[in-house]
């Protein structure tokens, strides 16, 4: 097979080439597309979504859902600020607690998808509920406002174009990419998501791997929401709402199979730019508000479109 | 010598079913036994009791003198069980390497070595002859290179106690041949092996001991093979004598039905002429690889056609899609892969019978009453003795040589023009194989044109009127056949060997 | 020798406990169970109006779950159901209000619409072979995109009143006339599913594709028609609610229709529809949808404080389905 054919079947060529075509076209279109700061926005933006995107990819890898990535990422966060405003703890234990909501969170999901043997679609639902609750329960709807300065300041910190945060998320992504690829347990998590009998018959012990999946998870979003805070400058309760959508399109478009055993990290980290861009786009060419909409739907059909020349299972 | 595994009194009920009753079985280090019963009489089940799949409700499981009770698979592998079940089991994305050595991932500062996975997995490969590169992902193999590299995986855990689950059922006897000397070499370095078949002749060229149960009961309890003929194992079996078949005498007649002429397709193949009319059964023989199911996915238009013709009716047609095939020209085509293209595992015995049928029978706005579904199945369930609880039953939960029964019995059913058959009778017992070959006769009586491929010589012999032989994705020599074993045997592996000799 | 050959659900104990073992009669009996503990702790739970209020929100909950189900069998989803369920209210409202047509007339074309665009998605899904995740994800902006662009985010809030007047309806037991609706469109979608021909190529196909495809059941067909049922039950669900609010709002199902999503997926799901495809269960969507409304609203009878109200429905949730699959699992032990 030649090499242009070998590299149409990747997931993530054609999704390259669309992203660069979209970069490109924009470029032309809005010069201030290519300012240091809109790319400095752009990154920002990306750095979080990333993180919250590899949290549902790990949950694909083994063929189910998360529905609560949000909701611990929110939970995180609010303890995180929580910690510092009411408690005046210091950062890196605060960053330790809100670690473990991330870890306890996910440790649930996984205990109770595995020992219950329900749907994780119908737990995770349900811890959703449990997660965002408290969040509400422990805040009442009032954000945390007393952030030490320090967390600020990394939040909103920047070379040039690049926020610190993405340095936390770039170290991370690196980490997931070589974990699925050559880890033995990212090797199982897409072992069990592939074919779960013959896992178990190759002695695999499921329950492990579906617990660790979750755990990763719920750090991942963890994770994700102290950077949130650190970027909004404050502990808001709503952080994590909005997450769900791209938490699961970043991944399908960067060619997961929902039903599991196969998930791309670079094809994720490109969907997650792709819808980036998009957003991007719309707010630069200031386009009718109204039409938005339409045109983000139109656009990942058309991402999508651009990345399909691959093998279509 | 202390015996490496002895099962007293097992017994194991599923819901409507008494798989296993007050079973026994010994097994001695250095030893191969043979594990024998028909479709459904608790072979599989008594397997993954041994394996730990399955907790037995009553009974003891004695290893090395000494009673387990394993809680899942992964304890069975740790106290040094390999199994290969009658399920393939494999990872279909990941790679034929990393699938072989699954179950220890070698591994250097923590992360995966896939120089070593590959070198391991070349390493026991080889001696089973299997030479495909270890990077291929297993979903691209076909079946029986999955079986091989299945066994592979097996062998690779270095296991003292080595249990085999119809090992040999899609494999081609060249193959088999390989992986018996490799099963001699182990035994005589004292592994304990388990082997499963429902071909004879494997049993009593290899084993040593034999158990044989019947409707979950022992019909007798390891003792040894010798001494005993095919008939007392098949008495053993069934409980009586064994049937032969009858034949149906019919004549093929008028112009071929359906006719390749010099065709190509995108899959490899060159030059292929074949052709067959109604009331004919063409064999179609080859090793592994030889391309005989890749012709037949062209021809029901799975895979593209990209030179020659193929004609239906002495037409030229072109099909583009299964659709086109089965309700234009009325070509159907029963798959070798029960799992994935044969079944509807999470459907009932009905539904997956009657799939072929529901055209024909729905009423009025589509209505399709369970009622003449029922009575269109039932016929085709008795005849072929699938052996169920209920015809509600999911397919998932019948035995291995049952599911392949239903698999085929939807296409007997289905009234088509042409019909190919691809490995019908694997992991069928010899009994309902006899009623399998008549049925075969039957219809192809009837006036379908039936292509049958099949690695099973003797069923080719006994069936076919005519055998095409395939060798590297061409047709390369056609045989009449005029049912005397010996001879044809010879003519067939000699147009093989021909051709593999010119390359 | 072959085993006798019966038909029907055999279990050794015969057909009433196997019911009995099925998940639709845990999820009733858990169901039922809460609301006599809801009854027990508040009197507001069973008032005549606090029922005609719930079993008006669980008639639309009902149709938004049947219009996901039929999808989920596919093996597909479809996250456009509110997207839809909106547009094609507004179509509605539009023939009613500005148009001037008979109520059925614009029934049947929003009907009609809903249809269409799930038809849409059907296609897109087929045609282009990916999942219809990534599809409906796209049209679910596109559609909702359109819908406000054309509609400048307007309602048509003066609807004909004898449209209005339609879900106003108190019927036997204080319940929503629209409860007996959606339990007519149950039973249709339990015929549609269970006997005729189409259905059972759905189930094939949801299952099994490869295997449905080479035993000639046409897969892309299937696929297209299940959308555009789905598309046609969202439309359903969306001019019941518009009769309940007495206008055709844009805004009913939340931004971009994902207010509905929640309902769509847990009533299937909790009734035992696979997310694989290849099974539904009608009732069960039924009873999950049931079982969801009335535990939210029995606890916000319970007046238990608006913060935690929502951590304690996850964790009764959580419980109910937790009970339900220890019940389950009893069942198998005793092989029922
Ligand atoms: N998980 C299960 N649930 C219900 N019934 C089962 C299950 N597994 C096996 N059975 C039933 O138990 C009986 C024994 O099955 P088993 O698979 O052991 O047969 P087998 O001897 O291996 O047959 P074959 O030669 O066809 O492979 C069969 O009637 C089968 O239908
Ligand atoms: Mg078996």
């Amino acid at each position: 097979m030649s090499t242009t054919m070998q590299l149409l079947r990747t997931d993530w060529f054609g999704l390259l080439v669309a992203f660069l075509l979209g970069a490109i076209m924009l470029g032309v279109a809005q010069p201030s597309f290519l300012s240091t700061y809109n790319i400095y926005v752009i990154l920002t933006a990306f750095a979080l979504s990333v993180l919250v995107a590899l949290s549902q990819m790990v949950i694909v890898a083994i063929g189910q859902l998360n529905l609560s990535v949000g909701a611990i990422g929110g939970l995180a966060a609010i303890t995180f600020a929580g910690a510092m405003d009411l408690w005046n703890v210091p950062i890196p234990v605060a960053i330790l607690i809100g670690l473990m909501v991330g870890v306890a969170g996910g440790a649930l999901n996984g205990v109770v998808t595995h020992v219950t043997g329900l749907n994780a679609f119908v737990v995770t639902l349900a811890t959703l509920s449990i997660f965002k609750g408290t969040n509400i329960g422990i805040t009442e709807a009032q954000p945390f406002y007393d952030i030490p300065e320090a967390v600020k300041t990394f939040g909103n910190a920047r070379f040039g174009f690049f926020p610190y945060l993405l340095f936390v998320s770039g170290a991370i992504l690196v980490a997931v990419w070589v974990f699925m690829r050559r880890a033995v347990l990212g090797r199982q998590l897409l072992a069990v998501g592939g074919n779960r009998n013959a896992a178990e018959l190759s002695g695999i012990s499921i329950g492990r791997v579906v617990v660790a999946a979750h755990v990763l998870s719920g750090t991942l979003a963890a994770v994700a929401g102290m950077l949130a805070v650190a970027r909004l400058q404050l502990g808001q309760p709503t952080i994590g709402d909005d997450w769900l959508i791209i938490s699961f399109a970043a991944p399908v478009i960067g060619g997961a199979v929902l039903a599991g055993g196969h998930v791309s990290v670079g094809g994720t980290l490109l969907g997650v730019a792709i819808i980036m861009l998009i957003n991007n786009a719309l707010v630069l060419l200031n386009v009718n508000p109204y039409a938005v909409q339409l045109l983000l739907g139109a656009l990942i059909l058309a991402a999508v479109a651009l990345s399909r020349f691959r093998d279509p299972a | 010598m202390t015996e490496k595994l002895v099962i007293t009194g097992a017994s194991k009920a599923f819901p409507g079913v008494q798989a296993l009753d007050d079973v026994s079985l010994a097994l001695a280090p250095g030893c191969i036994h043979a594990l024998l019963g028909e479709n459904g009489a608790g072979k599989s089940t008594l397997i993954k009791i041994i394996t730990g799949v399955h907790r037995p409700d009553a009974g003891t499981v004695l290893l090395d003198g000494e009673p387990v009770q394993f809680a899942s698979p992964r304890e069975a592998i740790a106290r040094g069980i390999s199994a290969v079940h009658q399920e393939r089991n494999l990872i279909p994305r990941f790679s034929v390497g990393e699938n072989i050595v699954l179950e220890n991932l070698p591994r250097r500062r923590g992360l995966v070595d896939y120089g070593e996975v590959r070198e391991t997995a070349r390493r026991f490969m080889a001696p089973l002859g299997l030479e495909i590169d270890p990077d291929t992902p297993v979903r691209n193999l076909s079946v029986a290179r999955m079986q091989l590299v299945e066994i592979a995986k097996a062998l690779s855990l270095d296991a003292r106690l080595l249990v085999l689950d119809e090992p040999t059922a899609s494999i081609t006897p060249y193959e088999t041949e390989t992986l018996f000397r490799l099963l001699r070499e182990l035994r005589d370095k004292g592994v304990a092996i388990l082997f499963v078949s429902h071909k004879l002749d494997e049993v009593f060229e290899l084993c040593d001991s034999v158990t044989v149960l019947r409707d979950g009961r022992n019909a007798c309890a390891s003792r040894p093979l010798e001494g005993l003929d095919r008939a007392d194992v098949v008495r053993l079996m069934i409980g009586r004598e064994e049937q032969t078949a009858r034949r149906t005498e019919r004549t093929a007649t008028g112009e071929p039905v359906l006719a390749l002429r010099n065709v190509g397709t995108e899959l490899g193949h060159r030059n292929v002429d074949l052709e067959v009319r109604a009331g004919e059964i063409v064999g179609l023989y080859g090793l592994v690889g030889a391309g005989r199911t890749e012709l037949a996915k062209a021809i029901i238009g799975a895979a593209k056609v990209t030179s020659g013709e193929v004609q239906v009716d002495g037409k030229a047609v072109t099909i583009d899609s299964v659709a086109t095939a089965l309700s234009r020209h009325r070509i159907g085509y029963v798959s070798e892969d029960r799992k994935h293209e044969g079944l509807i595992l999470m459907h009932s015995v009905r539904r997956n019978v009657a799939v072929t049928v529901w055209g024909r029978i729905a009423r009025a706005l589509g209505w399709l009453p369970n009622r003449a579904e029922r009575d269109a199945v039932t016929p085709y369930i008795d005849r072929l003795q699938v052996r169920t609880p209920s015809l509600a039953q999911p397919v998932s939960l019948l035995s291995g040589g049952n599911q392949q029964k239903v698999s085929v019995a939807k296409w007997i059913a289905a009234e088509v023009r042409v019909l190919i058959i691809d490995e019908p009778t694997v992991g069928i017992d010899i009994q309902t194989k006899v009623y399998l070959h008549e049925l075969i006769h039957e219809l192809a009586a009837a006036g379908t044109a039936v292509i049958l491929i099949s690695s099973d010589m003797p069923e080719m012999i006994s069936l076919a009127d005519r055998i095409a032989v395939m060798s590297e994705f061409e047709v390369v020599g056609e045989i009449d056949n005029d049912h005397d074993a010996t001879r044809m045997g010879e003519a067939i592996m000699a147009r093989i060997h021909k051709v593999e000799g010119a390359t | 020798m072959s085993m006798k050959v019966v038909d029907g659900r055999a279990g050794p104990r015969g057909p009433t406990l196997a019911l009995l073992a099925s998940s639709e009669a845990g999820l009733l009996l858990i169901t039922v169970g809460f609301v006599i503990l809801f009854s027990y702790l508040t009197p507001g739970f069973s008032s005549p109006f606090n029922t005609y209020a719930l079993t008006r929100v669980l008639a639309i909950d009902v149709v938004i779950g049947f219009s996901m189900m039929v999808v989920l069998v596919t093996g597909g989803l479809n996250l456009a159901v509110g997207a839809i369920g909106v547009c094609a209210v507004m179509v509605g409202g539009w023939a009613m209000e500005v148009a001037g047509l008979p109520i059925l007339v614009a029934v049947v074309l929003a009907l009609a619409s809903g249809a269409a665009l799930g038809a849409l998605n059907g296609i897109l899904t087929v045609a282009m072979r990916v999942h219809s995740f990534v599809v409906t994800l796209a049209t679910m902006s596109l559609f909702f995109g359109a819908m406000i662009v054309m509609t400048k985010a307007q309602a048509f809030n003066a609807l004909p009143a004898a449209f209005v007047s339609l879900a106003k309806l108190k019927t036997y037991f204080f319940a929503s006339s629209m409860l007996y609706i959606s339990i007519g469109i149950g039973v249709l979608l339990w015929w549609l599913f269970h006997h005729t021909l189409i259905g059972r190529q759905i189930l094939a196909a949801g299952a099994n594709t490869s295997a449905a495809r080479l035993s000639g059941v046409p897969v892309e067909r299937t696929i297209v028609v299940c959308h555009a049922l789905s598309g046609a039950l969202a439309a359903f669900a969306g001019l019941m609610l518009t009769a309940r609010n007495g206008a055709a709002l844009p805004s009913m199902a939340g931004q971009l229709g994902m207010d509905w999503l929640l309902p769509a997926f847990l009533a299937p799901v909790l009734g035992g529809t696979l997310l694989t495809g290849g099974t539904l269960s009608v009732a069960g969507t039924f009873l999950g949808a049931a079982m969801v409304t009335v535990l939210s609203n029995g606890l916000l009878q319970l007046e238990l404080g608006e913060f935690w109200v929502q951590a304690f429905l996850g964790i009764i949730l959580l419980v109910a389905v937790a009970l339900d699959r220890l019940r389950a699992h009893l069942m198998a032990k005793r092989r029922i």
